[in-house]
């Protein structure tokens, strides 16, 4: 028996929701057809619909997957059907999305990048020039001069050639067919049958309105489509590209495995830290402020203290200042911002204006140590200060670094060893470096000058 | 660690597109998901990154995608398709300075409103909101269970504080909570893809592709969801929408109470503010003021039975949020008659402990 007499794609007897002449019910009935043609098991089978009259044509299969959308994300939602399908074991889901020309053009992203994945989605977009369900308005799709409900005087603006964008998208399967074609199911079957993505788009005439504003019919359909400049049939089926199954599985078998993250190993010379110290590191955006920060962050954790960083930068990420506000206790920490710093290294004049300009110099106290780079030519109004020739003795990027290791000369609350323990996970290239820095700090912090 | 929560939790796809302060969650789901088996993708924007989620799941994978305000704001049309097709999905939210573009890498919470109050109709949207990163961790977990549990989109809102704040997390004392899996239907000739067991039930779930004809839209339908106008079933789908979320609410409910029972005023938070507010009541009760402290993690619904229990007996309620107008206070009044109700609000920065301790001594005292 055939899946039809099965009842298993669209009954011959299905009275169709459509307008008497409407393309669509063409449509449905060579959909029907072609998967008979192919024998696919209805339940490997998902219709997709859009919105607007095409989207009545879920209910017409009872047997075929259904999922009936909004507009102009049908194709969408089933690229991420046929994505999941294609990391599963069992796989072999055909989705076929159902998409008028008004779903076509706001849903246009979905078709560009279904095409540029090559998912094993077919998407039937029934082109009848204009908005059906809501009244007849014209559409992108719209020829020129053609009337509407929104076209009164005819259509001025040129109509979207699709098929050919989606050429430039590298869409493997693309044709173009008038709904009254004796070739159309075939072309249907073509489509479905190919495991990349494939586009059918069916030229089709609505009666409710596009025959009524219009000299139109079934017979002129050709014309309409030639003035177009637009060829039928199979346009392109030329590139051999791999499917996103293809991609998937390559993709699978070059994966890196995954990177464990370096444990910090338990020290046995704790920190020495009774009360939270709050401390802002400042400078340059590039020039490893934040990083220097995350190191110092990871050698706390490293002697058992808990810790908070939080970074700022401009939008554009690489230029202007860049800042670490950090926070070390013994405790586990709450508040991460900074009420009044303990210390502030700056060791940039682009850090020391951000600080300037977000504040934080005016929350600076009496008993707030800055540090600064030498070059750095403003006089803090509170706190005592610190001046050390960090970009030049340690070069710009190693500064912060430095800074931090100049501050801990003075205040040695890590023990040596948690230094030690952080730089082992660091890559070697970075550690040398690092290294340097920290001796670097130190050594300014001894013969620099005292607050 | 809110990525790691959604692995934890059994995610097995993302979609995603870049935002600032959502990129380090995508970016941790492509580098982590394919290891594990599953799928993680860049999507040209971010109603393509909702609708494959979507997709994905309803192919039987448990999905989410993370973003921010501007990302949001084009997901809504595709979160409620998720309500209304009851397809799981979990969105993270991680807020940034609005409006519109606002301020990409300033922290915020004004997306409270804009994440709950999304859907036509009004319906209850779960959301979760960590304040730290072990809680990103443990409320991801709960998001995603709550989601299959009642196929519903739920939200997870974090903001840049949070998500963009490195902290110690002990990895061996994180609570994992069981998983759970949405209840799949059984062949059945009598399946009907939106019909439970009880008015307040969670229908089982049929994927696409599998033995049991799925029928999944996002129109008004009845119970074999059948496109149909406001017929007796379609309203009782719709109903039940709302009651199978009401119906859970109690046991979706997390908050950490901090009560202390002779307290003249309550301080309620959430989120990063959350973190202050505990500091704020540890130096009040060293100054003497008698006040209950209450953390919110769930959000929405509305946790009522916690409320009740930390409200009561106390004259005075201070919210404290990152927010100009104070959105989850004005959330929770229905909640507070007969209380005086305080904001504590500001925009641009974090809200300080000692901001929230001066405002409570500035009434209480």
């Amino acid at each position: 028996m055939t899946p039809e007499a099965h009842g298993l794609y669209l009954s011959p007897t299905a009275k169709l929701p459509y307008c008497r002449g409407c393309g669509h019910a063409l449509v449905v009935r060579q959909l029907s057809r072609a998967l008979e043609r192919l024998g696919l098991p209805p339940r490997s089978v998902v219709l997709t619909t859009d919105i607007g009259c095409v989207g009545l044509a879920d209910a017409l299969f009872p047997y075929l997957h259904t999922v009936h959308t909004t507009h102009g994300r049908s194709t969408a939602f089933a690229t991420g059907m046929a994505l999941a399908d294609a990391i599963l074991e069992a796989q072999g889901l055909k989705p076929i999305v159902m998409i008028g020309d008004g779903g076509a053009m706001i849903g246009l992203l979905h078709l560009v990048h279904a095409a540029q994945l090559n998912v094993d989605v077919t998407v039937l977009v029934h082109n009848n020039f204009l908005f059906g369900m809501t009244g007849g308005q014209h559409s992108a799709l719209s020829p020129l001069n053609w009337v509407t409900a929104t076209t009164p005087h005819g259509n001025w603006i040129p109509p979207l050639d699709l098929l050919s964008l989606l050429r430039t998208a590298h869409a493997t399967f693309l044709a173009r067919q008038l709904a009254t074609s004796q070739e159309l199911e075939s072309t249907i079957a073509d489509a479905i049958n190919f495991p990349g993505f494939s586009v059918v788009e069916i030229v089709e005439l609505c009666t409710a309105y596009g025959t009524r504003w219009n000299q139109a019919s079934g017979a002129s359909l050709e014309e309409i489509v030639r003035r177009q400049g637009y060829a039928l049939g199979e346009v392109q089926t030329e590139m051999e590209r791999p499917t996103f199954r293809d991609l998937y599985r390559h993709g699978m078998e070059s994966l890196r495995p995954k990177r464990a993250k370096p444990a910090i190993p338990p020290l046995h010379a704790p920190a020495i830290l009774t009360e939270e110290v709050r401390l802002v590191v400042a400078g340059t955006a590039g020039e490893r402020v934040q990083s220097a920060a995350a190191l110092f962050c990871r050698a706390a954790l490293a002697a058992g203290l808990y810790s908070t960083q939080k970074n700022d930068n401009l939008s554009t990420q690489g230029s202007g200042f860049s800042l670490s506000e950090i926070c070390l206790s013994p405790m586990p920490i709450e508040y991460t911002g900074i009420e009044k710093p303990d210390v502030v290294l700056v060791v940039s004049e682009d850090g020391w204006a951000e600080l300037e300009d977000n504040g934080t110099v005016a929350t600076c106290g009496e008993e707030t140590l800055l540090l600064l780079d030498a070059q750095i030519e403003a006089v803090p109004a509170k706190g005592s200060v610190m001046r050390l020739p960090l970009r030049r003795e340690a070069n710009p990027k190693r500064a912060a670094l430095a800074a931090i290791a100049a501050w801990l000369e003075k205040n040695p609350l890590l023990p040596a060893e948690a230094w030690e323990a952080v730089l082992e996970l660091e890559p070697a290239e970075r550690r040398a470096e690092s290294a340097a820095a920290l001796a670097i700090g130190r050594r300014l912090a001894r013969s620099g000058s005292a607050p | 660690m809110l990525a790691e929560g959604a692995l934890a939790a059994g995610c097995r796809f993302f979609a995603g597109y870049p935002i600032t302060p959502a990129s380090e969650v995508y970016e941790v789901m492509m580098r982590e998901l394919p290891v594990l088996g599953g799928l993680a993708l860049s999507a040209p924007d971010e109603i393509s990154s909702l609708c494959y989620c979507v997709g994905a799941s309803l192919r039987g994978l448990k999905a989410m995608t993370a973003t921010s305000g501007p990302g949001w704001a084009l997901m809504i049309e595709t979160a409620q398709y998720a309500l209304m097709t009851e397809t799981p999905v979990v969105v993270a939210l991680i807020q940034r300075l609005g409006p519109s573009t606002g301020g990409a890498t300033q922290g915020a919470q004004g997306d409270v409103w804009l994440a709950e109050f999304s859907t036509s109709g009004g319906y209850t949207v779960p959301v979760f909101s960590p304040s730290n990163a072990a809680e990103c961790f443990e409320l991801a977990v709960h998001a995603f269970n709550w989601s299959e549990r009642l196929r519903t989109p739920i939200l997870l809102l974090s903001d840049k504080e949070v998500g963009m704040t490195s902290e110690v997390v002990d990895n061996e004392a994180l609570p994992i909570p069981a998983l759970v899996n949405r209840e799949m239907a059984t062949a059945n000739a009598d399946y009907l893809p939106y019909a439970a067991q009880e008015p307040e039930g969670v229908p089982a779930f049929a994927a696409v592709g599998g033995e049991i004809k799925a029928t999944v839209t996002g129109s008004a339908h009845d119970l074999q969801g059948r496109l149909r106008k406001n017929s007796p079933q379609v309203i009782s789908v719709l109903q039940r929408l709302q009651r199978k979320i009401e119906a859970h609410a109690e046991e979706i409910e997390l908050v950490r109470p901090d009560l202390d029972p002779g307290a003249r005023c309550l301080l309620i938070s959430y989120g990063v503010t959350a973190r202050a507010a505990r500091q704020a009541v540890v130096k009040l009760r060293s100054e003497g003021v008698r006040i209950s402290f209450l953390h919110i993690q769930s959000l929405f619904p509305i946790p009522r039975k916690g409320l009740a229990r930390a409200v009561a007996g106390v004259e005075a309620v201070f919210v404290a949020e990152e927010n100009l107008t104070g959105q989850y206070r004005a959330a929770l009044t229905p909640y507070l008659s007969g209380k005086r109700i305080y904001g504590i609000n500001r925009i641009g920065a974090l809200i300080s402990p000692s901001e929230i301790a001066r405002a409570v001594q500035g009434v209480m005292a």
